[in-house]
């Protein structure tokens, strides 16, 4: 892990330099003038949303858009054949997703904190934000090797998201009982939307927290280490 | 004294994961300390399977391979501060400057080369604070030879370098790898342009299917599969005649020597074949101009 430094600096320049940060800042700056919009009433229920869609969402795009360039550019595999290791590289990918997702929470919180007063509780808002991002970061690199471009990519977000999304807004409209919940757990979009809920204070089952974040972080892991490492090798490598 | 050698292949084995033929069946060489060695074949042939695995891209491969004396796979990471790769496509971030995308890969090694003077040496020095997606293709190769170069290398391993690169440009990094011999470093080129081979390589071996067909030094290959005779043009009767002679026996050839007299000689040439006439005689196969893909 000793280039861990280097290839995340290298990350960050490059987020800057391919205009990645800009476009996560102006989608930042998009929610901030909907909220404004919005206005005092609804805007504590469309903080948590805008936040959930930019750790998830925009995590999912973003990565794609950035292994997108790199598979274009032969990169990944003049990575590989440094003294790096392959742990420091994913490490500084995923590190660098996390700032993208921390910047935008905090841009937005601190708006909806001085200018409506919506509180938050900024230490779960970022451990959650974290893991939230931790866990797209993953899905967007498998989601990336399956996909054959970046519009192919999108089509299996949109898939994956109606996918995981419709269950949770049928429990919304009272489809299902209260107990349908827990099985809604296995959702990570619903697993995610709680968590960042519970930061804002909203009601939710604080039971469900502890198997929310647990869950996420082992999907997170199990993605990274069955599909992540082998696909990204294999593709780094095939170039 | 003999040469060290750097690297020892022996029955190296490879098959891809959906595949049944061997990509690489059972090859065997050595690479000696200070040696540019050529490794040519057609495309598909091995050549870069041979250099993934040497550069532990792949590491699935049965057999054997001993790198400076201990087995490659017990090799951690550091094993990349030893070698510098130089690929056959552009590896660089286009967004970032050629200076920057330097500075960002020779960050990651414990030793550093000075890249000011790496980026001179290549014509790149006035370009280096371009985007490198402004560069033209001969440009990206130029820096690919810089990057390979960033870590003081022991070893480099080079894949089609000069391809798409003008004569001059070709000459300079033909000097550079020269130079690179020269301080001791050893080569393994990988190449489908015959040239190269002739100018660089200290001995090259011939891949087809997957095995080593033949493995020589360029000079033992012409004698091996040149032509032993001489071929005379000369002036005669206001037009360019030629005749041939054969080279055993030539100074008591009444016919050549008459002809050397009584002609106006115009150009003399031994039978050497080309090194492109040698690739199709050992390989079976014509030479690919185009971009090679090997697998």
């Amino acid at each position: 892990m000793h280039n861990f430094l280097p290839l995340f600096k290298g990350e960050i320049q490059r987020l800057v330099k391919y205009k990645i940060l800009q476009i996560a800042l102006l989608v930042t700056v998009m929610w901030l003038a909907i909220l404004f919009l919005i206005g005092e009433e609804s805007v504590a229920e469309f903080v948590p949303l805008f936040i959930f869609m930019d750790a998830t969402l925009m995590t999912v795009m973003l990565v794609g858009a950035n292994l997108f360039y790199e598979k274009q550019e032969n990169t990944l595999k003049t990575l590989l054949i440094t003294p790096s290791g392959f742990a420091a590289l994913m490490m500084s990918k995923f590190l660098s997703a996390i700032v993208l997702s921390f910047q935008s929470a905090a841009v937005i919180s601190l708006f909806a904190y001085f200018i409506f007063g919506v509180s938050v509780s900024f230490g779960w808002l970022f451990i959650f934000v974290a893991l939230i991002t931790f866990m797209h970061t993953a899905l967007g690199f498998v989601l990336t090797v399956f996909a054959k471009d970046f519009t192919g990519l999108l089509a299996l977000l949109i898939a994956y998201m109606f996918f995981f999304a419709f269950p949770t807004i049928f429990y919304a409209l009272g489809v299902f009982g209260e107990t349908a919940e827990l099985w809604l757990m296995f959702s990570p979009t619903h697993a995610s939307m709680l968590l960042i809920e519970f930061s804002y204070g909203l009601d939710v089952r604080t039971v469900l927290i502890p198997i929310g974040a647990i869950y996420l972080v082992l999907v997170g892991a199990a993605l990274t280490k069955w599909i992540v490492v082998p696909k990204y090798v294999e593709t780094a490598v095939r170039e | 004294m003999p040469k060290t050698p750097v690297f020892e292949v022996k029955d190296l084995r490879f098959t891809y994961r959906k595949s049944s033929i061997e990509a690489v069946a059972g090859i065997s060489f050595t690479v000696h300390e200070g040696e540019v060695f050529g490794l040519l074949g057609p495309s598909g042939a091995g050549k870069s399977t041979t250099q993934k695995i040497l550069t532990k891209l792949y590491t699935d491969y049965q057999g054997d391979i001993q790198y400076l004396g201990k087995d490659l796979s017990s090799y951690s990471n550091d094993y990349y501060e030893d070698i510098g790769v130089g690929f056959e496509l552009p590896v660089h971030f286009s967004k970032l400057t050629g200076m920057e995308n330097m500075k960002f890969f020779s960050e990651l090694y414990k030793s550093r080369a000075d890249i000011e003077p790496l980026m001179k040496m290549v014509g790149l020095h006035e370009d280096k604070d371009r985007l490198v997606g402004e560069y033209s293709k001969g440009m990206k190769m130029r820096l690919n030879f810089v990057r390979a170069l960033l870590n003081n290398p022991k070893v480099l391993f080079l894949d089609e370098v000069t391809n798409g690169l003008d004569p001059k440009n070709a000459r300079i990094i033909k000097d550079a790898i020269r130079a690179f011999k020269e301080n001791g470093g050893t080569v393994f080129l990988s190449t489908h342009l015959m040239n190269d081979v002739e100018e660089l390589c200290d001995r090259v071996a011939f891949i087809r299917r997957g095995e080593i067909v033949e493995i020589a030094t360029p000079r033992e290959l012409k004698i091996k599969h040149g032509r032993r005779e001489v071929k005379v043009e000369y002036f005669n009767n206001g037009k360019t005649d030629e005749a041939t002679f054969e080279l055993d026996g030539i100074g008591d050839n009444e016919d050549f020597t008459k002809l050397l007299k009584e002609k106006t000689i115009e150009t003399i040439h031994s039978g050497e074949t080309s090194m492109d006439e040698i690739f199709i005689a050992v390989t079976g196969e014509e030479i690919d101009r185009g971009d090679d893909v090997d697998a």
